[in-house]
């Protein structure tokens, strides 16, 4: 489903990609792990688009997407989740979740307004996300986890083909992290997902593959268990993550 | 066009340049440090013109002008900085809106104060003794003060560049440009940075209101057309560093000199269109460090 | 259906019907056709500021050429009647929408490449290109005479010279635009405006093109604008390259800001205050300071115009 071959990105002398192959098929759950600034957002913004590629090609499927737009690759299906929540901070949940919805049907209906069925179809989403009573709070004024579990509502209300998650964790307490950690475990297997993560225990939970990342380079690849033993893994992170 | 007349219009165009570059070296510097595009920028342009006006009157010296107005905008820039925009630190818009409230009102105290000579009369401001006679170039007359006003741009141009580069407040403004809230951290105190910054900004605009003045007389309206002037200046050469001044007043002075002597029906178009070229392949400007969009 | 929407419906229909009738029932009054002539001209800026208000209000596109299309719409207003011998409301008003139309899909397509600050100074030299042609064009235009002697139009046989003809003929527009925009303003696609307005990037990973999205509502804002030139056009029988000037630009964003930015009532409130700064004040006061200082005032303490000062005391 996503197919990445010899992806390069420059910013200036500085190589944050150079050179990163990976094909995760439809259905699997990629971790891409890897110390602090091995590349692994970089690597997100330019799948997405948010980036140019300095070289190297990009597949989702059978469409290449390398002359897309951010917003024609959203479009083909292949959406994000930001390390940085990226809400519409002044609008209510549920508005922001319909933002997402609309834009499957398309932004040009001036007279029309979301129909009940979009509606009932966001109502559904946040109460996937725990955020079901909180529906009608502004975003700015949700705490923090609650703007996280808002941040994948957005992405899982676009009915995605692929799904990119960058750090969905990042700062949770243990107990929403276990209930975000349940959600993306249950999300339907014809989801292809490809997240970014630092909690160890998080990514041997979901992952049905890891790929390691260093230094923009791709340094190993494989099921949890052969990652677990890997010993250059092991010694790229010192230690100190794999043993928990 | 004879080989006279195109260097009268090449020398013509490059006045106007000096001119612009001038006008627009004061907005370039307030929008680098602050991230604020100055829209009152052509009212402090006018009332340094004004400003000269009032002083001439009273001296007789146009040379005095060329001190006290743009000390008088300088001061004016002090006051107004503190109380107007250092409380919407960060607002970035809402700073820009200010300076438009803040240029109406100028505009309009000057249009009504008749009293002090000023008014919605048009006036004039005769050229400085010992400017105002021509000299011949390739055969022809060309007024000295035109000339007077590209080797002072070009000189501004000089001691700008080094004010910049070789001393402690260029280097803090340069550092400013860059990353101003790092400066504040590093225990610079960026409120007084960010009024003297302002300050010296209205200061130029007030040169400029001052050197023009004898060319281009003075009207209400001249604000707008100097502020519009300005703007295409820093888009077309990049916003916020003295280099993209320079550059867009080298391109938009004689572009506009040449334009409105060869085909005065299409002057503007031809500013428009290289607007839109640079727009289209360069958005940062020609010499821009800061990106004009997405 | 919800209540609180028949209850705004309702006031809508009340307020506009006590409105339309005005000269009516105020006959008595000796300042009435004053007043009458005040209020159609606070209904044409309404109609110009609401279209501003879409861009800045809605889309966050912080305009500031707007009178570029104002005064487009009303040089084209004139000069189809002028040009195709008749007083159709449907040529001239047509005309108007085009032209605007035309005008901003041009314009909008330069300036939309920019956001934020630099949008807003593109879209002012912009604008000032169109004032230099209004200004030299003078066969076409009346340079900087103005075109004047433009006629009210005519609807099948029924002409609105009269002033409070014309004053109908306005409020009828005006109704249309502010329910048009009503609807824009609670669609999707009013929503994905205010999705652009708040979080671009976001939009975009989502899947929306944004730049066309901002270019349509450029266009769509630029078409209302040429529909208040016309008026502007009929209301003051004289085109003028001031209606595509700056200052004309500023007023309708001031307005914008002063009533509140994003709400629907607010640019209607906002031109009945700048105009009546504007018309009412003596014309020994300096009507512009007074507004530079008034409108000061509103972004240093008031950013969310009357209705979010309204809003907030209610909250309080």
């Amino acid at each position: 489903m996503i197919d990445i071959r010899e992806l390069r990105r420059d910013f200036g002398g500085i190589r944050a990609l150079a050179g990163v192959d990976l094909h995760v098929p439809a259905g699997e759950r990629r971790a891409v792990i890897g110390p602090n600034g091995a590349g692994k957002t970089t690597l997100f913004n330019v799948v997405t688009g948010e980036l140019r590629a300095t070289a190297g090609s990009m597949r989702l499927g059978d469409a290449v997407l390398g002359p897309l737009t951010t917003w024609q690759r959203a479009r083909l299906g292949l959406v994000r989740m930001y390390q940085r929540n990226e809400l519409f901070d002044p609008l209510s949940a549920v508005d922001n979740v319909l933002l997402s919805i609309g834009s499957i049907a398309g932004a040009y209906r001036p007279l029309r307004s979301p129909r009940r069925a979009e509606r009932a179809e966001a109502a559904t989403v946040l109460e996937r996300v725990g955020l079901a009573d909180r529906r009608a709070v502004a975003a700015r004024a949700l705490s923090h986890g609650e703007r996280r579990q808002l941040e994948l509502a957005l992405a899982l209300a676009r009915r995605p083909v692929a799904l990119l998650l960058d750090e969905p964790t990042a700062g949770m307490s243990p107990a929403e992290t276990e209930r975000i950690a349940t959600l993306i475990a249950g999300l339907d297997r014809s989801l292809t997902v490809l997240i970014v993560e630092h909690d160890m225990d998080v990514v041997f939970r979901l992952a049905d593959r890891i790929t390691v990342l260093h230094e923009g380079r791709v340094i190993a690849e494989g099921t949890p268990a052969e990652i677990r033993g890997d010993r250059q893994v092991h010694d790229v992170y010192l230690g100190k993550a794999i043993e928990a | 066009m004879t080989f006279e007349d195109a260097l009268q219009q090449a020398l013509n165009g490059l006045s106007f340049g000096a001119l612009l570059f001038i006008l627009a070296a004061g907005l370039s510097l307030i929008f680098g440090m602050m991230d604020v595009v100055n829209l009152a920028h052509g009212a402090f342009y006018m009332l340094g013109a004004y400003v000269a006006l009032s002083v001439t009157r009273a001296t007789g010296s146009f040379w005095a002008a060329l001190v006290v107005a743009p000390l008088a905008l300088a001061a004016l820039g002090l006051v107004v900085e503190p109380l107007l925009l250092r409380r919407l630190r960060g607002r970035h818009l809402d700073q820009v809106l200010i300076t438009i409230g803040l240029s109406l009102v100028i505009a309009d105290f000057i249009r009504l104060r008749d009293d002090w000579g000023w008014g919605a009369t048009v006036r004039s401001l005769p050229f400085p003794a010992g400017l105002d006679r021509s000299v011949e170039i390739a055969g022809s007359d060309y007024p000295t003060y035109r000339l007077f006003v590209i080797a002072f741009g070009a000189g501004l141009a000089v001691l700008l560049y080094v004010l910049h580069r070789r001393t402690r407040i260029g280097a803090l403004v340069r550092a400013g440009v860059g990353d101003a809230e790092m400066l504040s951290a590093l225990g610079v105190d960026t409120d007084r940075l960010f009024t003297l910054t302002f300050a010296i900004g209205a200061g130029l605009a007030g040169v400029a209101g001052v050197v023009a003045a004898p060319v281009f007389g003075l009207q209400p309206g001249m604000d707008v057309d100097a502020l519009i002037y300005s703007l295409i200046v820093v888009i077309v050469g990049g916003l916020g560093s003295l280099s993209g001044a320079v550059a867009g007043s080298a391109v938009v002075g004689p572009a506009d000199t040449f334009g409105k002597v060869l085909f005065p029906q299409f002057a503007l178009a031809l500013i428009f269109a290289i607007m839109a070229l640079v727009l289209l392949f360069r958005p940062t400007g020609l010499l821009g460090r800061v990106r004009l969009g997405r | 259906m919800t209540r609180s929407w028949l209850i705004r419906a309702a006031i809508v229909v009340a307020v506009w019907s006590a409105l339309a009738t005005f000269p009516e029932w105020s006959a008595a009054w000796e300042s009435s056709r004053f007043a009458a002539g005040i209020i159609r001209q606070i209904l044409i800026f309404a109609i110009f500021a609401s279209s501003l208000n879409l861009l800045v209000g809605f889309a966050g596109l912080p305009s500031l050429g707007h009178a570029a299309f104002f005064g487009g719409g009303a040089y084209a207003a004139a000069i189809a009647a002028q040009r195709f011998g008749t007083d159709e409301l449907v040529v001239s008003l047509g005309a108007a929408v085009v032209v605007a139309a035309l005008l901003a899909l041009v314009l909008g397509f330069l300036a939309v490449r920019a956001v934020g600050i630099f949008f807003l100074m593109l879209t002012l030299a912009l604008a000032q290109m169109v004032f230099a042609i209004a200004f030299q064009a003078t066969e076409l235009t009346g340079g900087s005479n103005g075109f004047s002697g433009v006629h009210r139009p005519v609807v099948f046989g029924i002409d609105f010279n009269a002033a409070n003809d014309l004053y109908l003929l306005v409020c009828a527009v005006a109704l249309l635009v502010g329910l048009v925009l009503w609807r824009i303003a609670t669609s999707s696609y009013g929503r994905a405006l205010v999705g652009v307005r708040e979080n671009e990037r976001r939009m975009r990973a989502l899947g929306y093109d944004t730049r066309t999205l901002k270019l349509s509502a450029f266009v769509l804002a630029g078409a209302l604008a040429g529909v208040a030139g016309a008026l502007s056009a009929y209301e003051f029988r004289f085109v003028s390259p001031n209606d595509v000037a700056l200052g004309t630009s500023v007023a309708g964003f001031v307005m914008v800001l002063i009533g509140g930015a994003g709400t629907l009532v607010g640019p209607i409130l906002g031109a009945a205050v700048v105009l009546s700064i504007e018309r009412v004040l003596p014309s020994q006061l300096p009507a512009q300071m007074v507004l530079g200082i008034v409108f000061i005032a509103f972004v240093v303490f008031a950013r969310q115009g009357l209705v979010g000062a309204v809003r907030r005391a209610v909250r309080a």
